[in-house]
């Protein structure tokens, strides 16, 4: 119950954003590349808030361990103003570069799709990602004591009181969700804020509401800071005294939203309008009629066949190798003497090879298939003719994605099914669970790189250019993956989780070299599962976003 | 040139996105300095025949996209029955059915296949689907060919299951982009014997460079040129509107009577008289435009006579269509 009310809410706090924008855009149509402006935004935000507050802290202007080094009313207004000061100043940034690029892009209903990409993208990172990983964390730690932890009594005290609230109800997962949806509106609010200043197309009159932007958000992050620091034990109470605080926030912008809203006035508006709102499940079932057809393209052209062959082939392969590489190594003449030297293969040696079989030659095969799924059909002129037919470029995009993900899916149980059935014959039986989640991981996994490629695909204008776009962006995230800190978060720590479930699944304790383990218990990586996912959905959106702008 | 400049008429109907089965207003397409539409007004009245005329490079292409939503204008609006199409609505790409000018199918798929996955993505019903595919499958000629895969088709067939996709759904407007630039002779008869068959049932708005088949079809023309509109009139009132200024000259066979070289000095000849317009010659017939006819009816028979040459026909007749292209457009 605990495990599935925190992913529910982890889940939520990943798909609520997306969910909000797509209800805005029933409404009001604002594009979907905004919303990726929205999240460029904080993301470029974040890379000078950090490493300013990591130098605040160096010079002694932030505490660098604990809380209580400096007084606390000066570590919660510094916090707040660089939060302010970076995140509203990459956001008028955004908006400058909006109103110089596309001037038609500054209406309000545009500024709250710039808001819920801002807003999306951190509660996406700061709600799902972060509440995955130390979820998953605490997950592992139920059964741990806490004694044995290298930790100062400072930080024992602060985990432990989070494990109990972890563990108290069910019902405290709806917490963080709770406080993901409240920063959210107040982003929108922001947003707002500075949009209003760039709205008249009069900013050196109308500038004051950046400064106002920069305040507001310093007043509330600060806030926060205090009332965190003063009832940490008190989740709700913080809520309270954090929603008293976007209070204003709120009613402003309700005013202007009413008084802003650009109304439909004319008869054959409203009556695009019902069409428009009855059309959801319309575009739904045109999704389902082009995932369709993707699947049977792929069965047509023998793709499947080939991808499940091949899934099949390393699947049953890897236990196979497994057990007679040594006897092969031993038949050669001249290195019979090294033969004793090989360990005796067991069953965590054939999930090894599994393991290793699947990620090197799936993460070539992800890029190479799904490279010229757009930019092929785009070049052919299929495209053309498709998207002149009431096909919704979300949905073109978005099945091509969804065909490649079954086809992996396909892939995957093919392989699953044929490694299992050679380990169970050549060694001992694998345990199911932990076999079917390593799976799941990996499948997770090489989709994101899937999710990339098909980015490259609506990006470039040559199928080549996909194939080096899709590669690029998926090197510079494993290579990430190697970064001290976050690295562990994305998307390539659902290898090292997989790995350890493969050693488990085997029957052998689950502590390989370096990896994050504690007491031979397998330690779960959400951080890297919620990770993996924003990954796939922001690529998605930013492919949708981009396609929705192409000519074709 | 613009449409005052040319002094032909340009007739732009009264008739507004209500009314008028395709709307343009000041519809404008930039890429970079490049100006390849210029504030296109235009209106094409329901139940036509709209032959959209233009050299290569005219714009029609970049009309076409912007009115099947494909590209996005620079500046202006479109509309196909009533609807926006330049706002990329879902809805405003079932009022139109549109036949790029190298139409690209998925060539694992047959014809039937094609035609059913349109139909699907249009939302229409199991039983609607079918019964418009065998009656497109019969008007495209294409029942024989339906269950082969389309990459083994020919050009011809390729163009027709091409206006047999754009007609499904039954679509108020058909929206063609140079539909037999790409076809042997035997190919565009049958695209256009195939368009001639959809006369009164559809609105046709059909773009194209070869006057001929704009001739034989359209029952109204638009001329674009350099981005811009320059003539839009009924094929027969333009045709009438143009007086009698053509002589056309048919002289005995070369070898037969003529020989190549007094032909090609009669013609350059006529190319130097002050009176002449433009000389265009095939074999043994000339084709004169001329600029005074009083003159032209004096000083081209002695001229004819002192070049010796046999004449077998001699006639004054109305410019075609492609003598009025040639004319705005140049």
């Amino acid at each position: 119950m605990l495990i599935l009310a925190y992913s529910l809410s982890i889940f939520l706090m990943i798909a609520l954003p997306l969910a909000l924008a797509v209800a805005l855009r029933r409404v009001s149509r604002p594009v979907w590349l905004l919303f990726s402006v929205g999240s460029l935004t904080f993301i470029l935000s974040q890379a000078v808030h950090l490493p300013v507050n990591d130098w605040l802290a160096d010079i002694g202007f932030l505490p660098k361990g604990s809380v209580g080094e400096l007084p606390l009313w000066r570590t919660a207004i510094t916090l707040g103003l660089t939060a302010g000061l970076c995140e509203e100043l990459a956001r008028t940034a955004g908006y400058a570069l909006i109103q110089w690029l596309k001037p038609l892009w500054m209406r309000m209903q545009d500024s709250l799709m710039l808001g819920l990409g801002h807003g999306g993208i951190e509660s996406m990172i700061f709600g799902g990602v972060l509440t995955a990983a130390g979820f998953s964390s605490l997950l592992s730690m139920r059964e741990v004591d806490l004694n044995t932890l290298s930790l100062n009594p400072e930080q024992l005290a602060a985990l432990k009181l989070q494990l109990e609230l972890f563990t108290a109800s069910p019902l405290n997962a709806i917490l963080p969700l709770i406080e993901r949806l409240l920063a959210l509106s107040i982003q929108l609010v922001f947003s707002l804020l500075i949009w209003r200043a760039f709205a008249r197309g009069r900013l050196s009159r109308d500038w004051y509401y950046i400064p106002l932007a920069i305040l507001y958000h310093a007043a509330v992050d600060a806030g926060a800071v205090w009332t965190a620091q003063n009832s940490s034990s008190n989740y709700a109470l913080r809520m309270l005294i954090l929603a008293l605080s976007l209070l204003p926030g709120w009613a402003w912008g309700f005013w202007l939203v009413r008084r802003e809203w650009e109304p439909r006035a004319t008869l054959q508006g409203k009556l695009e309008r019902q069409i428009e709102d009855s059309s959801i499940w319309a575009e739904l079932s045109v999704f389902w009629v082009a995932l369709i057809k993707e699947l049977r393209q792929l069965w047509r052209t023998r793709r499947l066949l080939v991808m499940g062959a091949v899934f099949l082939v390393f699947g049953m392969g890897s236990p196979l190798i497994a057990k007679f590489t040594p006897l092969a190594l031993s038949s050669i003449e001249g290195i019979e003497m090294f033969a004793e030297l090989i360990p005796e293969p067991t069953a965590g040696d054939a999930m090894g090879q599994y393991i290793k079989n699947l990620s090197q030659f799936g993460f070539i095969l992800a890029v190479l298939m799904a490279m010229g799924v757009v930019v092929g059909e785009k070049e052919r002129g299929v495209a053309a003719m498709i998207i002149s037919k009431p096909m919704p470029r979300w949905a073109f995009v978005s099945s091509k994605l969804a065909a490649q993900a079954v086809m992996y899916l396909v892939g995957f149980l093919l392989a699953g099914a044929g490694a299992y059935y050679y380990t169970l014959f050549l060694f001992e039986p694998l345990a199911f669970g932990d076999y079917a989640l390593l799976n799941g991981l990996m499948f997770l996994w090489l989709i994101v790189f899937v999710a990339l490629s098909v980015l490259g695909s609506t990006l470039a204008g040559s199928t080549v250019g996909a194939g080096g776009i899709g590669l690029g962006l998926s090197v510079a995230l494993l290579l990430a993956g190697a970064l001290p800190g976050f690295g562990a978060l994305l998307p390539g720590g659902l290898m090292g989780w997989a790995s350890q479930l493969g050693q488990r699944a085997a029957g052998v304790a689950a502590s390989l070299p370096g990896s994050a383990s504690v007491s031979g218990e397998v330690m779960a990586n959400g951080g890297a599962a919620a990770s993996a996912l924003v990954i796939i959905l922001m690529s998605l959106v930013l492919a949708i976003g981009i396609f929705e702008q192409q000519e074709l | 040139m613009n449409a005052s400049q040319s002094g032909m008429p340009l007739e732009i109907s009264e008739a507004g996105p209500e009314t008028a089965a395709i709307y343009c207003h000041g519809l404008s397409k930039h890429y970079g300095d490049i100006q390849a539409l210029d504030g296109l007004t235009l209106s094409v009245p329901y139940g036509s025949i709209f032959g959209f005329l233009g050299r290569n490079g005219a714009g029609k292409t970049t009309t076409m996209r912007l009115l099947a939503g494909l590209a996005l204008p620079t500046a202006g609006k479109a509309w196909v029955a009533g609807m926006e199409t330049t706002s990329a609505k879902r809805q405003a790409r079932l009022r139109f059915g549109y036949l790029p000018q190298d139409p690209a199918f998925y060539k694992w798929m047959s014809a039937r296949e094609y035609l059913d996955y349109v139909g699907q993505i249009q939302g229409l019903g199991r039983t609607d689907r079918e019964s418009q595919i065998d009656r497109l499958l019969a008007l495209s000629d294409l029942q024989e060919a339906a269950m082969r895969r389309i990459g083994g088709f020919s050009g011809g067939m390729l163009q027709r299951l091409g206006i047999a996709q754009a007609l499904m759904g039954d679509p108020p407007v058909l929206l063609l982009d140079e539909p037999t630039s790409s076809l042997d002779p035997a190919g565009r008869y049958e695209v256009l014997d195939m368009i001639s068959q959809l006369r009164g049932r559809v609105t046709v708005f059909l773009s194209s460079h070869i006057l001929t088949d704009i001739e034989r079809v359209c029952d109204t023309v638009a001329i674009l040129h350099k981005g811009r509109l320059v003539l839009v009139s009924g094929k027969d009132e333009l045709l009438e509107q143009h007086p009698v200024n053509a002589v056309e000259l048919e002289f005995e066979p070369i070898n037969g009577g003529s020989d190549n070289e007094t032909l090609a000095k009669f013609s350059a000849a006529l190319q130097e008289k002050p009176w002449v317009a433009s000389v265009k010659r095939e074999n043994a017939r000339l084709r004169v435009m001329v600029q005074d006819v009083s003159r032209g009816k004096q000083e081209l028979l002695p001229l004819v006579m002192a070049h010796d040459l046999s004449l077998n026909r001699y006639e004054w007749v109305r410019p075609s269509l492609e003598d009025i292209f040639l004319q705005l457009s140049t």
